[in-house]
């Protein structure tokens, strides 16, 4: 009998399927890897079991009991604990206290401090994973910070532990010491759970494999009788749309050059290592990776909000230096990541959010006064020109559906005819009609020989309609792909952070 | 001019502010009868007293007039997404600068000197908020409590001016002296002291609603205001936009006190403002920020402070049954954002 | 020599409103709840004190009213608050000016008086004269003999500080108050931790409005606690929410206070300009403190 079985698992938020129906069971004593893209479903299982969501459908069975796990509280009472990819910790507190945290040991009334301090010190010593303390935790570096939130599950007596793509923050030596602590764990009979979009790990790593996609279990394996490519091709999986037709031949003239572009995150960690690349006229160049790995940063860079090293230049003219708005005006059109909070004004109108690239020049300023006329019957023309199914140029934004908010968000760069569109995730959450939509406008900006730097989780979406594939792997271009020839198992294993015998090498 | 939406929009504007001045008259009614009055009668007072005559329609209107522009001066902040509770410390500011214009340059004629009274408050409150304005627009410092602190730093630095170097010899009161007869301004329906600063507030109202709809820095303001990460991602000058709104924000409760200063008192007098600014920051919310429900709101808060005094004569209801009022529509208008954010939250997250 | 006994034998005295509130504040702070409404709690904590002391004619009447009162208004504050998530600021905006209204309006009704009301039926709190401690010259003269409520005040910042760092609840506290995510996965419930916080805080409020009304005088005034909810929240932003800096700076600025009483007596400054000098340094403060929260990630 498994250790944990969870059947039938069906979550349901507003528009989107997260889980439908999953079932996995995992064995007592193994490492077990939930793998899959963003989007998988992954974490929201994951939740699910820790109590931080509730299942629509379907039920826990753990340790031969069925489980009701309505917080994170019940979930610790049977022995499952959970590290989070932010990890849980309250930066101003030592590492004693923020492993006791809610369960701290009294002496009367008051915090036993010693005896936290020795309980941690045996525990630390028992799975050997040192640390101090009386360290206070925002001092600490991220790889103890993680055996801290380890560390803290097995205070409370974990059996079942899950951790969240623990390797994200982690150096590689860092990783290798990870990588015995759990080899630890499972000796001393604790069973780990480990979520991860990383091939080597699961390889290097773990017993089992439940591949995830799309919010529906692809596949379960016994990782000594698969391989890398098998679980990546499930990972990834294999219809595509490869039916768009492209008229012309990709330019060759360069629109968009960066050369040695670097940066940081918001966690002053790198995000951008030095990558170099080129978007010509006429061609769509794709970017694949799982997120995470310097896809937001890059495109906060390229739209001048994030503060760089290295050049960037559009048409030769240098654009280091230069804000947002006059980015926009030598020829930069940006479709941001996150609709709702970056592209559009959900509380306004749909004029407003049409005409906010360029509402302070005539037509639709004269004389220092908006011409509403002018900007009314401009959003007209668009909404027409683009489909865009609204009550009216007035209609409140928040009031559209996801597709038609995001055409207002193309309508609104492409006006402008820009020389380079740099889109993120632009079909995140749309429909199919709406994606083929989005789909087309982008293939037609590259027949009128602009450029497009498409960022995108989705493989199909890039396979149909890139022109070149790079692959962006923990802040390096790691890859330049053909689109037309690349197969799922390449694309897999260069995304999931493997270099290996590629057509193309790294660009120089 | 105004098409169906805008109509629809206007509509629900007034219907909005008038529940919730319904419901503060509830409230009132309730901590009326609780406290052994007879809330009909007293209401009953107070607005014949408020509306009742020519002159009684005046005194509200003078009541109502450093109201709007102290209301405008915090809605044009809140809607830019800035809370700014230092108008009152504006208007102390802007009242003093109007009065020093006023008591020192007393060969001009007054076609000359109105106006520069009035350009120097505007100027001095202006700059009074525009100075914490700048640090939360470039250093994220929080702009409640230096603007609150700003507040007293101008009361202050007032009743200093006006008890030291600007005293007038010979009075037990803190107060500057008169201003020129030239520069008061004339009055609109004599026995009330309402002036033509009443006319001024009007204006006003409508060139910030002229500002809000029509002139790029409304459009900025309005788009900060409701959400200011889209702002940055279109090239919007976010942080100069904060700068000037705040700026506009001090101008219109120094005009205020101008107003106060050239046609009520005719001199500075210390510690003369019974919290217009705190007021205004009660209006704007009632009016969710939009300029010409500000000016409904500073009317009907008009009508209940020039109502309250005889109320308080006739029916022995303390007059500070107004400000228990103002807490209640307050309030209201807090549960309201709750329950917009409730309603945003259950629509938004996916993981 | 007794120019300054004066003066620091005043700043204890002023002080001990604001560090009451300031406690009050630190706790709210730490759990991550911008308490604006400081100043009314105290409003209605010095008006309870000596309406219901005068009922009474008892001090202690007065005083255990004063805690309970205003224990009542936070509550309802609390629940607005946490429960339906109303807006913090506009929320607590409206309990101070609901404070104002109430009181004025109330003193008129109840005891025919408009601006302030001096029953004579109480005597103040009693002062306490240190065993010991008074016979030594300077400082017995500085410690000894105040209000008891001020030495109650120094006690609150004990108390404060063991509560925070050396019980549970306290750690729970700053755990929200820091990364309530992190709490709530922790198992703790955040919103009983953060109404404890305001419940706390409504008591000591409380005191401090006691202290003003009925600690040396007893009348009750219109408006009487003048801004000292707001001092004692930039109190609470120059110490950080920690107890023992923000006592530091209410003591600062019950010291500016003293110190303007005592320059009326004599010449020089007028008293507004020592007056300003809290605000203005709150200010330059706050500035420093966002400047280097803007530019420390560069150094890492």
């Amino acid at each position: 009998m498994a250790y944990l079985e969870m059947k039938g698992i069906t979550k349901r938020f507003p528009g989107v399927i997260a889980n439908n129906k999953i079932s996995f069971s995992v064995e007592k004593g193994h490492i077990h890897a939930l793998v899959g893209e963003n989007g998988a479903g992954k974490s929201t299982l994951m939740r699910i079991l820790y109590g931080l969501y509730k299942a629509d459908e379907g039920e826990i069975i753990f340790d031969g009991q069925p489980a009701v796990i309505n917080s994170p509280r019940d979930a610790i009472q049977l022995g499952i604990g959970m590290v989070h990819q932010e990890f849980q910790l309250v930066p101003s507190l030592t590492v004693a206290e923020n492993i006791v945290l809610g369960y701290e040991p009294r002496r009367n009334i008051w915090v036993d401090r010693d005896q936290a301090r020795q309980q941690v010190i045996d525990l630390s010593e028992k799975y050997g994973l040192l640390v101090d303390p009386d360290a206070v935790v925002r001092e600490v570096p991220v790889g103890v910070q993680q055996r801290v939130e380890i560390l803290k599950l097995l205070y409370r007596q974990a059996e079942l532990l899950i951790l969240d793509e623990p390797t994200a923050v982690l150096t590689p030596q860092e990783v290798q010491g990870l990588f015995e602590i759990i080899k630890r764990l499972t000796s001393q009979g604790h069973t780990i759970i480990l979520i991860t979009h990383k091939l080597i790990e699961v390889m290097n790593l773990c017993d089992h494999a439940t591949v995830l996609r799309r919010g529906e279990k692809v596949g379960s394996v016994l990782v000594a009788e698969s391989s890398e490519a098998e679980i990546a091709r499930m990972m990834v999986g294999r219809e595509i749309v490869r039916s768009y037709e492209k008229k012309h031949k990709a330019g060759l003239s360069p629109k968009l050059v960066c050369k040695n572009l670097s940066a940081v995150n918001d966690r002053w960690l790198p995000a951008l290592r030095q990558i170099n690349f080129t978007v010509n006229a006429g061609e769509i160049v794709g970017i694949a990776g799982v997120e995470g790995n310097g896809q937001s940063e890059l495109v906060e860079v390229l739209a001048g909000l994030r503060e760089c090293e290295g050049e960037i230049t559009l048409n030769g003219e240098d654009l280091t230096g230069q804000n947002n708005r006059s980015r926009r005006e030598i020829g930069v059109a940006i479709v941001p990541e996150n609709r709702k909070t970056q592209g559009l004004n959900l509380l306004g109108p749909v004029t407003e959010n049409l005409v906010v690239n360029r509402y302070y020049k005539p037509p639709f300023t004269i004389r220092g006064i908006l011409s509403l006329r002018n900007m009314t019957q401009y959003a007209r023309d668009l909404i027409k020109r683009f489909d865009i199914r609204a009550e009216g140029p007035n209609a409140v934004v928040g009031t559209l559906s996801g597709g038609n908010a995001q055409k207002i968000i193309i309508a609104r760069e492409l006006a402008t005819q820009p020389d380079v569109l740099v889109a993120a995730h632009p079909t995140r959450g749309l429909d199919i009609a709406a994606t083929q939509y989005v789909h087309q406008e982008l293939l037609s900006i590259r027949e009128e020989n602009l450029g497009v730097l498409l960022i995108s989780a989705d493989l199909d979406e890039l396979l149909a309609i890139s022109d070149r594939i790079l692959v962006l792997f923990e802040g390096q271009i790691v890859g330049e792909v053909d689109p037309k020839t690349v197969t799922f198992e390449q694309l897999g294993l260069l995304m999931a952070g493997h270099i290996k015998n590629v057509p193309q090498a790294v660009e120089e | 001019m105004l098409n169906k939406d805008e109509l629809s929009n206007v509509g629900v504007g007034i219907l909005q502010v008038c529940l919730t001045l319904l419901v503060a008259l509830i409230m009132g009614a309730i901590v009326m009868e609780l406290s052994g009055k007879d809330s009909l009668a007293a209401y009953q007072v107070l607005f014949e007293s408020a509306l009742g005559s020519k002159t009684a329609i005046a005194n509200t209107l003078l009541a109502a007039t450093p109201l709007i522009f102290s209301g405008l001066g915090a809605a044009i902040a809140f809607r830019a997404g800035v809370f700014n509770v230092g108008v009152e410390g504006a208007i102390y500011v802007g009242a003093f600068g109007a009065a020093w214009v006023g008591f020192t340059f007393l060969g001009l004629p007054g076609a000359v000197l109105i106006p520069l009274c009035f350009l120097m408050a505007a100027v001095v409150g202006g700059i009074w908020c525009y100075f914490p304005g700048l640090l939360k627009a470039r250093l994220n410092v929080d702009e409640i409590v230096t603007t609150i602190m700003l507040n007293y730093v101008a009361i202050l630095l007032t009743s200093y001016l006006v008890n030291y170097p600007f005293r007038l010899p010979g009075l037990a009161n803190a107060m500057s002296a008169e201003v020129a007869p030239q520069a008061l301004l004339a009055r609109l329906a004599p026995p009330s002291q309402l002036s033509t600063g009443f006319i001024i507030a009007l204006i006003a109202a409508i060139v910030i609603a002229f500002l809000f709809k029509r002139l790029r820095l409304g459009f900025e303001l309005r788009t900060v205001g409701d959400n200011p990460m889209f702002a940055r991602w279109s090239g919007m000058p976010a942080a100069g936009v904060i700068e000037k709104v705040m700026f506009i924000s001090g101008l219109l409760g120094g005009l205020a006190g101008a107003v106060q200063v050239l046609g009520v008192n005719y001199r500075f007098v210390a510690n003369f403002s019974p919290g217009y600014g705190f007021t205004g920051i009660a209006i704007a919310l009632l009016a969710r920020n939009s300029p010409l429900g500000t000016l409904l709101a500073a009317l009907l808060f008009g009508i209940l402070r020039s109502g309250s005094s005889t109320m308080e004569i006739f029916t022995n209801v303390p007059r500070d049954l107004i400000t228990v009022l103002e807490a209640t529509v307050i309030l209201f208008v807090a549960l309201e954002f709750s329950l917009s954010w409730l309603r945003r939250k259950q629509n938004g997250s996916a993981d | 020599m007794e120019v300054l006994t004066n003066v620091l034998f005043g700043m204890l005295r002023m002080s001990a409103p604001l560090l009451l509130a300031g406690m009050a504040g630190v706790l709210s702070q730490q759990v991550n709840l911008l308490n604006i409404a400081l100043e009314g709690l105290m409003l209605f904590g010095a008006f309870f004190a000596v309406v219901l002391g005068a009922y009474f004619a008892s001090s202690w009447a007065g005083l255990l009213a004063a805690m309970i009162f205003a224990l009542i208004f936070a509550w309802i504050f609390g629940f607005f608050i946490i429960n339906l998530r109303a807006n913090l600021i506009v929320a607590g905006l409206a309990l101070n000016i609901l404070a104002v209204g109430f009181t004025s309006y109330m003193l008129v009704i109840w005891f025919n008086a408009r601006g302030v009301y001096s029953p004579g039926n109480i005597d103040k709190l009693p002062t306490i004269t240190l065993p010991l401690l008074d016979q030594i010259p300077f400082i017995g003269d500085i410690l000894s003999g105040h209000s008891f409520l001020v030495y109650v005040s120094w006690a609150a910042v004990l108390l404060t500080s063991i509560l925070l760092y050396r019980t549970p609840l306290g750690v729970h506290m700053r755990a929200v108050g820091e990364h309530t995510e992190a709490a709530e996965t922790a198992g703790i419930a955040v919103k009983i931790v953060q109404y404890a916080a305001i419940l706390l805080g409504g008591i000591m409020c409380g005191l401090a409005g006691a202290q003003l009304a009925i600690g040396d005088l007893t009348l009750f005034s219109d408006n009487m606690t003048n801004g000292r909810g707001f001092i004692a929240l930039a109190a609470v932003f120059f110490g950080r929410a920690r107890p023992g800096m923000t006592a530091v700076g209410c003591l600062l600025f019950g010291l500016f206070e003293a110190l303007q009483i005592r320059l009326q007596i004599g010449t020089g400054l007028p008293p507004q300009i020592p007056q300003m000098l809290p605000y203005i340094t709150v200010i330059i403060l706050l500035t420093l403190i966002s400047v280097r929260e803007k530019y420390q990630g560069r150094t890492a």
